[in-house]
């Protein structure tokens, strides 16, 4: 099955304040993406986006063979929702009703679907090494963080959805566990050929898992590509502050170089102009007049220069 | 099933401190039954022997004993559940008159408190959902408004306006003895609601706002909660969201449930009081006129018990539908 996820032009607000602006990015079918970007940068507000959630004020979210999410109605979305692309939220978030077992809301899911058969939860969850009768017959206060991630994939899939979102899958998670549920999407999405979008504030995570990468900042995509080639040859300022801020193992520690001020937040972003630039150390004068526009996979007038 | 022990040997505790306390203060009080009865007695021609030994007899008991002697007497007849005979109306146990009197104060106090809970926790559910429309804010501001007036002001209100502006419903009793004879009957029990309507309604009305605000701010609460997004992110029918939102935000309205269930029952003597009904908190109000000594003691620990027993009730509910609390056989 053939379902990519083309976004185009999209503009996701709060009030009147853009948390996602004009942001275009290609999920080719059968890959994994990570988006990367500080707190406040507007991936969880687009990775929400491309279940039509939230207030989408122009562009498209257009899933092959499904439809354009930022035009469906609400009947339309509630169907595609969890049968077609999952979703599945921050292992400390509680995603699940505290006063239901896991089984009962399997049982309303499917009943919202029309789907009489759920059976397939049980392979799935065999496949995650959970043992299903014990966590269908359990609630959320008795299954260990690990155990809700890995609950939360179950639900994403168990109606054979194409695309899958994870929003901080590993945050909250100790090492181990957090490598167990990286290995199980990665598994989960070969074994399934989905279309995955993985959000994440840890390079780290991008690098082992996906193979192309989207970096955001102040609500923009400021650079995408493989996963590779951004890691090894970083482009924009930002990505490059990015990956200098993470400690290596060997070595000296103040090898690593933090980014130095703070992400802007919904209120502070610049109006005009490139985002990052206050931030910037190769700011120019037209970074405060215009926005750089996205040329070769990346938003930056100084990379813009040295190309030409 | 030791939660529950527990609950009983707590239970029990307090009955004793509550009854104990309430023996000492009724003893305090100004005024003392037997005096008055027997300087009544001599006031109508008896001599001061003739009236002492004719006081004796009538309580059962010697006058001017030492308290605490009367003290383990009583105990001695309440682990026996004797709650001793009254003073006032002479030789009718106060079990009789005290137990004549519960089941039309429960369901004064049952009705009032279920009507109230209904009504607020849906207007409840409608104000969070609304909450920054017109009627979210006039529902909010209903609520507090009423919130703050006391049950007897709303009674001493619907009974000037319901039975003597307009003569709709009866100022007091609790059936009409001429018409109907008390059984398990349609016109009995159509007369009994009929009577009720007011008194329930007075608690209903005086405490539905409290309720009403409670689960505004539950669900509201609620509203926030990461499930319920997850549940919409699933694609859940609305109902089931609804199912979910509901049963998660009335959860911490029960044990308020249940205290308030023991602040009626001891408020329902204004409301009884209003609307002359014979439940247990007019039979209050007439033994402390009356100095009944044994029939206020009975009262009490009867309030007592049911408050108990309320609180006992919701703990156990709470264990059967919040699994949280529910612990491993």
């Amino acid at each position: 099955m053939n379902m990519g996820v083309t976004i185009a032009g999209l503009t996701v607000t709060y009030g009147d304040l853009p948390a996602v602006k004009d942001v275009s990015l290609r999920l080719e079918d059968g890959t994994i993406t990570g988006l990367v970007g500080e707190s406040g940068s507007g991936k969880s507000t687009l990775a929400l986006s491309l279940l039509g959630h939230g207030n989408i004020a122009s562009g498209s979210v257009f899933i092959d063979g499904v439809g354009d999410m930022s035009k469906m109605d609400k009947g339309a979305l509630r169907a595609v929702r969890g049968a077609k692309i999952g979703y599945v939220f921050q292992a400390a978030q509680n995603s699940l009703n505290p006063l239901l077992t896991v089984g009962k809301q399997l049982l309303d899911l499917a009943k919202s679907h029309g789907v009489r058969d759920v059976r397939g939860a049980h392979p799935l969850l065999r496949r995650m090494g959970l043992d299903p009768d014990r966590v269908l017959n359990s609630y959320q206060h008795e299954l260990s963080g690990g155990m809700r991630q890995r609950v939360g994939i179950m639900f994403a899939l168990v109606l054979n959805a194409h695309v899958l979102v994870l929003d901080e899958p590993t945050t909250a998670l100790d090492m181990i566990t957090q490598a167990n549920i990286l290995q199980i999407v990665r598994e989960v999405h070969a074994d399934r050929g989905l279309t995955t979008l993985i959000v994440t504030h840890d390079v780290g995570v991008v690098a082992e898992v996906a193979s192309r990468v989207a970096v955001m900042y102040g609500g923009r995509i400021v650079e995408c590509g493989s996963t590779k080639e951004v890691l090894a040859n970083p482009r924009h300022p930002y990505t490059r502050g990015l990956i200098n801020a993470i400690p290596r193992l060997t070595g000296p520690v103040d090898v690593a170089k933090p980014l130095p001020g703070t992400p802007p937040t919904l209120g502070t972003i610049p109006a005009v102009g490139c985002v990052f630039r206050a931030r910037c150390p190769i700011r120019m004068d037209v970074c405060s007049a215009q926005e750089p526009e996205m040329i070769d996979d990346v938003a930056c007038h100084a990379v813009g220069v040295t190309a030409k | 099933m030791w939660r529950i022990a527990g609950h009983l040997t707590r239970g029990l505790a307090m009955i004793w401190a509550v009854t104990t306390f309430t023996f000492v203060l009724i003893r305090l009080m100004p005024g003392d039954p037997v005096q008055v009865q027997y300087e009544r007695l001599i006031a109508q021609g008896m001599t001061p022997d003739q009236a002492e030994s004719a006081t004796a007899i009538t309580y059962g008991f010697v006058p001017h004993g030492p308290m605490w002697k009367q003290y383990l007497e009583y105990m001695w007849g309440l682990a026996h559940l004797d709650l001793g005979v009254s003073v006032e109306s002479q030789g009718v146990p106060v079990a009789d008159r005290v137990f004549g009197a519960l089941p039309w104060t429960v369901l004064l106090v049952l009705s009032g408190i279920l009507i109230s809970f209904l009504i607020g926790v849906v207007l409840g559910v409608v104000a969070a959902m609304r909450r920054s429309t017109m009627v979210g804010h006039g529902l909010s501001i209903a609520g507090s408004l009423l919130h703050g007036v006391p049950p007897f002001v709303i009674g001493i209100v619907l009974a000037a306006l319901f039975t003597r502006r307009w003569r709709w419903f009866p100022s007091g009793g609790h059936f009409n003895g001429d018409e109907v004879s008390p059984g398990f009957y349609y016109d009995f029990i159509g007369d009994v609601a009929y009577h009720a309507v007011l008194p329930a309604a007075s608690f209903a009305v005086a405490s539905y706002g409290g309720w009403l605000l409670a689960m505004r701010s539950s669900v509201a609460s609620v509203l926030g909660d990461d499930f319920l997004l997850a549940a919409e992110l699933r694609g859940l029918r609305p109902f089931m969201r609804f199912r979910y939102l509901a049963r998660n935000a009335i959860l911490p309205l029960f044990t308020v449930l249940a205290i308030s269930f023991g602040l009626v029952f001891g408020g329902s003597i204004f409301i009884e009081r209003i609307f002359n009904y014979p439940g247990l908190g007019m039979l209050l109000y007439q033994s402390i006129g009356a100095r009944d000594f044994s029939m206020m003691s009975g009262a009490f620990l009867l309030i007592t018990a049911a408050v108990i027993v309320a609180n006992i009730l919701a703990d156990v509910l709470y264990t059967v539908i919040d699994p949280r609390v529910r612990r491993q056989a």
